[in-house]
Order: structure tokens, then C-alpha cells, then sequence
């Protein structure tokens, strides 16, 4: 007898869902016959702006494309910049941004630990995972005086050195988080019900990774040797030679599914302790800027007409940013990739065919950015006018307004 | 000159000889012959103790030679592709960027491939590579309303990162009068400039 069909609209507003996305899917009992997915509820237009104002606000703008990749958009940015103006940073500050770059990878990867714990109902260990994670927040809130948006990357160096105190922590640090990963490995990597929870959900081949053009760790997990640090390395990242983590060389075999994925984002957590290590060891001396006044920059910046590709191998994936500086001080074209708009193109497939209780992880699998992949609303009177600005804040004002008289009443 | 010789393992299992950039380049000149308008190859050096180059090709094309161009890098490898964009400077002409990385998953050794070449306003339609790589629907969808360049072949066209209710011939890309500087009137000045103003309601 033929089953029913049901539709289940999930999004873009939901309680299970961090950021706003819309996955619409069709079931036949548990499976998943259909899948559509809708993007651009979060998207605000970011390019845009950065094509009108100066290449240094553009930094700092590139920063605010996603609050976890905070200094993988500017390093993109940096890297793109640089080449096209033919500048290179100093020795020391080569070494500085890789540093924090691989901070930021390991407060990322603990943080999508955390949320895929939670999506299988394991929120003991999504709170274990997160107090574990407090310790790169604050290391990075001592190096930079912030949690995120770190603002210490200009265009030709970093805008603050390390301190001797600084490479203690950082030291401390790496021991701290050596011990945390065994443990991880121990409850995640060889706990029974994590992995009948993960083996073959969201199973992802290699050749179907090539094709969606999918980026990053879930590229990585199915097996593809891919990693920007790798492929085209810069800065300290070419020094060190950096080896895209991939599960065939940790277990032998690389399925591409949700418990591989946490294999990678496990051991490369331990490749990043590695990295910051071997760049606080051989830390070069000397300046951190390569052009220290900002007038000269934007100066040099108007004299300059070329294009340039940057890329930054991301927590997620690669972040590609094109941009082209052409008698403007700012970029006159800037273009973003963001891993999340790769990866997302996995879900329709992963969904064909899966249950309905494996579309939090398959969704979660990817580690979604909607801000990093979506970057316009129109607001719109009943006749298809579009409102201002003044007006939707009036009324805004007068709803709080409303409010506060209700609640005193 | 890139390290030629270096034996790489492809997706499919099979070992073969990478191309440098140079052979790469002569493969595009041979495949493309006149339509391959000018051609450079960028290097770049990175890193402190350990120097190494890194190889661009950034090539200008004639439209008509753009699916063969592509064809051509898919034949030497499966590539990657970094992004699409098209910039309107407001002539007649978007100039379109197309990005492939190519032997990703060499250390130090993936070559990125930049096609550009001139779409004339009158007739913006290109011939979709989703039936190459299905990935690229997301690319191709963006540029779509982003730039209003048709894609044939493409068989989703629903917008991607726009509203579904979005005005038909706006794109936001655009620099001409199917551009949106109307509509975003507010978006680099400061809140307080606005209010000082008063304009902008409905």
C-alpha cells in the first residue's frame, strides 16, 4: 500500500535552528523523498558596501561577514590585498596570523563538536565541550582583547605583537588542550552509541564531493586532499608544510560520513596545537607592519590598478575573496566565497533517502553559516511599496513603546 | 616553472604527470587558438624561511570560446571552482570571472586558472557547466540575480540569496539603470545622518 506523503517546512525561523535557512522536505513514512533548500534569509548586502567604501574598512567590514570566521575573511582579504598591491608583510607578522588563524580554528572546531552533540540529544557533552572551549576564548581575548572580531590584521602585517607573557599562555594552552583532545577522542571517537549515531548518516563519497564542489573538512572527510594551507600555502603555513588531515590516513578508510567528519575536526585540532607551536618557537623578530602610516596605504592603494585572488583555508572550508583596486581607494570589485556556500549544496543529496531524525546532523554536518553564506530584506506594504528606514524604526520605537505601557499596567 | 614531473594521484586512482603552468597554458592556446586574446602567468612568493612560488593563469578570452575553455581545464583535471563573478563597469560589456583551481590536493601545487572575458549587455547568455560539475548551480544561480546573466541549461533559476518577491529586472551588481542605488539609499551612512536628514519614509 502506498504511504502517504507528508511535507515538513523546516525554517527559516525555528527552534532548532541557529541562523535562519529553510529546508522544505517530503516523507514517505521516515524517509525523505524530496528536499528543497531556500538561502538569503540573513543576507545583508555586504559585497556591496565594501565596493564603496576604503580598502581598510572593507578589512574590518570583511570581519563582520560571520562572527566565527572572524579572521578568515580578513586574512583572505589580506592575502588578496597584498598580492595585488605587491607588497609582503614582515617576517614576524607572517608568523603572528597563522597564530591566530589556528586559535580560531580551534575554538571553531570545538564549538561544531559542541552543536553535534547536541543534535543527537547528547547535551552533557555539548556543555563538557563548550567549558573546554572557554580556555581558546580567552587566550584569544588576551592576544587580541576580544572573543571574536579580533580586528588585528591590516593589509601588509598585524596590528599587535605578541608579548613574552602571551607565548606562556599560548604554551599552557597547548598542553590544556592536548589532554582535552585524548579525552574527546575517548568519548566521542570510541563510544559505541556515538558511533551507531554517525557511521553512515550523511555519508558522503569522493566523487560526489568533487562534484558538488563542497570545500574544507567535509571534503576532507570523504577523502579529498584538500586544504588551502596545503595547495597554495602563504605566510608561515609554506615554512611548515601543512598536510590536509584526511581519514584514510588516521583509520585507513575514508567514508565521508558524520563520524569521519568529527575524526577530522578532532585530529586537526591537534595539527593546530602543532602549527601554533612550531610558529611561537620559531617566532622571527623584527616589525609587524609593512606600511605603518594608513594615509600612505590608502595613498599607495589609489596608485594601484590590478586584481588579486586571496584564499585562507577556513575552519569550515576555503574562503576565497577576488577583489580589484582600480583608482579607488577601496576595492572596485570584491567578490566572497565563504565555505558554507559550497557545503550547503550537500544537503539535498545527503537528505534523499535518510530519516527524518538524521536531518539534524546531516544539516549540522557541514557546520552552517548562514552569515557567512547569505549576506537583503525588503520590507513591503500590503500594495508592494517598499518602506524606509524612518519608518520601520518609528514603528519599531512605538511597538517598545506599546510595551513597556502593557507591562506596566 | 612549476615542479614538473611531480607524480600525482588522482580522484579516480589512475597516476599521472601534472602539467605546469606553461603546458597548461600552451594546452589553452592549442585548444583555443585565436579566441585565447592575452594570457599571463602570475607568481607569487610565499613564506619566510621556506620560499616557495606559486603559479596563476590569468587568461582573456573571446566569449564565443568560453565552454571550450572550460572543457579544456576539465580535460586536464578536475577542478575546483574557486568562484564566479562579473564586474559592470557601466558600458556596454560585463566582464565575467570565471576561477578553477586545478591539482588541489598537491602540496604547493594547485595552479589557478582565471578566465575573463567581455558579455555584451545585448545578449547576456552563457551556456551553464552544471552539467560538468553540479556544484556550480549555486555559482550560476547568484550570478543570475546578482547580474542578470541567463544560463542555458541551468535548471534551477529560482533566486538564491534574493527574495522571492524581488523586482524583475533589478540586479544589484549592476551599474546601469537596472542597478539598485535606489533602493538602498542607507546602507553606507551612518543612522544618525539619516535621522538628521528625515527622509525615508514610506
Amino acid at each position: 500500500m502506498p504511504k502517504t506523503a507528508y511535507y515538513i517546512p523546516v525554517g527559516p525561523i525555528h527552534p532548532a535552528l541557529k541562523e535562519p535557512i529553510r529546508v522544505e522536505a517530503e516523507i514517505e513514512g521516515e524517509k525523505v523523498v524530496k528536499v528543497d533548500v531556500k538561502r538569503g534569509f540573513a543576507h545583508r548586502g555586504i559585497e556591496y558596501m565594501g565596493m564603496k567604501r576604503n580598502a581598510i574598512q572593507t578589512l574590518y567590514l570583511s570581519e563582520r561577514i560571520c562572527g566565527i570566521c572572524s579572521i578568515s575573511h580578513p586574512y583572505a582579504f589580506v592575502v588578496a590585498a597584498e598580492k595585488a598591491l605587491g607588497i609582503e608583510a614582515p617576517p614576524r607578522a607572517q608568523y603572528i596570523r597563522p597564530i591566530i588563524a589556528e586559535l580560531e580554528r580551534i575554538h571553531s572546531h570545538l564549538l561544531w563538536l559542541g552543536v553535534i552533540a547536541h543534535e543527537m540529544g547528547f547535551d552533557s557533552l555539548l556543555f563538557w565541550i563548550w567549558k573546554g572551549r572557554e580556555k581558546v576564548l580567552d587566550i584569544l581575548e588576551l592576544l587580541t582583547g576580544n572573543r571574536i572580531n579580533y580586528s588585528v590584521f591590516m593589509i601588509g602585517g598585524v596590528r599587535r605583537d605578541l608579548k613574552e607573557s602571551h607565548i606562556k599562555a599560548l604554551k599552557d594552552m597547548i598542553t590544556y588542550y592536548w589532554e582535552f583532545t585524548e579525552k574527546m577522542k575517548e568519548i566521542m571517537l570510541s563510544d559505541p552509541v556515538y558511533k551507531a549515531r554517525t557511521r553512515g548518516v550523511a555519508q558522503l563519497s569522493k566523487e560526489l564531493a568533487l562534484k558538488l564542489n563542497v570545500v574544507g573538512p567535509t571534503a576532507r572527510a570523504a577523502g579529498l586532499r584538500m586544504d588551502i594551507r596545503q595547495d597554495m600555502p602563504y605566510d608561515a603555513y609554506a615554512d611548515i608544510d601543512v598536510r590536509a588531515v584526511v581519514p584514510q590516513d588516521i583509520v585507513g578508510e575514508a567514508r565521508g560520513d558524520a563520524y569521519d567528519i568529527t575524526m577530522v575536526r578532532i585530529y586537526e585540532i591537534e595539527q593546530s596545537l602543532d602549527i601554533i607551536e612550531y610558529c611561537v618557537d620559531n617566532l622571527p623578530e623584527g616589525k609587524i607592519l609593512a606600511i605603518p602610516n594608513y594615509v600612505a596605504l590608502l595613498a599607495k592603494i589609489r596608485r594601484t590598478k590590478g586584481e588579486a585572488i586571496g584564499a585562507h583555508e577556513a575552519p569550515r572550508g576555503e574562503v576565497v575573496h577576488y577583489l580589484k583596486f582600480d583608482g579607488r581607494d577601496g576595492p572596485s570589485v570584491w567578490k566572497v566565497i565563504a565555505p558554507s556556500y559550497n557545503n550547503i549544496n550537500s544537503w539535498a543529496p545527503l537528505l534523499l533517502g535518510a530519516e527524518v531524525a538524521d536531518i539534524p546532523i546531516v544539516v549540522a554536518y557541514i557546520d552552517p553559516c548562514m552569515c557567512c553564506n547569505d549576506r537583503v530584506a525588503l520590507l513591503k506594504t500590503p500594495e508592494g511599496k517598499v518602506l524606509g528606514y524612518e519608518y520601520i524604526h518609528k514603528k519599531a520605537v512605538e511597538k517598545t513603546k506599546r510595551i513597556e505601557r502593557e507591562v506596566k499596567k | 616553472m612549476a615542479e614538473a614531473g611531480e607524480v600525482g594521484k588522482r580522484a579516480g586512482g589512475e597516476e599521472r604527470m601534472n602539467m605546469n603552468a606553461e603546458q597548461i597554458l600552451e594546452k589553452l592556446k592549442e585548444s583555443l587558438g585565436n579566441a585565447l586574446l592575452t594570457y599571463e602567468i602570475k607568481e607569487y612568493t610565499m613564506g619566510v624561511r621556506r620560499k616557495r612560488t606559486l603559479y596563476e593563469i590569468w587568461a582573456e578570452i573571446d566569449k564565443s570560446a568560453f565552454r571550450k575553455a572550460v572543457e579544456t581545464i576539465f580535460n586536464i583535471d578536475y577542478p575546483h571552482l574557486h568562484f564566479i563573478t562579473g564586474e559592470d563597469t557601466g558600458g556596454d560589456v560585463i566582464k565575467m570571472i570565471y576561477s578553477f583551481g586545478i591539482y588541489h590536493g598537491h602540496p604547493g601545487g594547485e595552479i589557478s586558472i582565471t578566465l575573463k572575458f567581455d558579455l555584451p549587455k545585448s545578449e547576456l547568455v552563457l551556456p551553464t557547466i552544471t552539467d560538468l560539475m553540479i556544484g556550480a548551480e549555486t555559482n550560476e544561480r547568484e550570478i543570475r540575480e546578482m547580474l542578470g546573466v541567463e544560463f542555458e541549461g541551468l535548471k534551477n533559476k529560482r533566486h538564491l540569496f534574493l527574495p522571492d518577491d524581488w523586482p524583475e529586472g533589478k540586479y544589484p551588481w549592476r551599474r546601469d539603470e537596472h542597478g539598485v542605488d535606489d533602493m538602498v539609499k542607507y546602507m553606507h551612512k551612518s543612522v544618525k545622518e539619516i535621522r538628521k536628514k528625515g527622509e525615508g519614509n514610506a
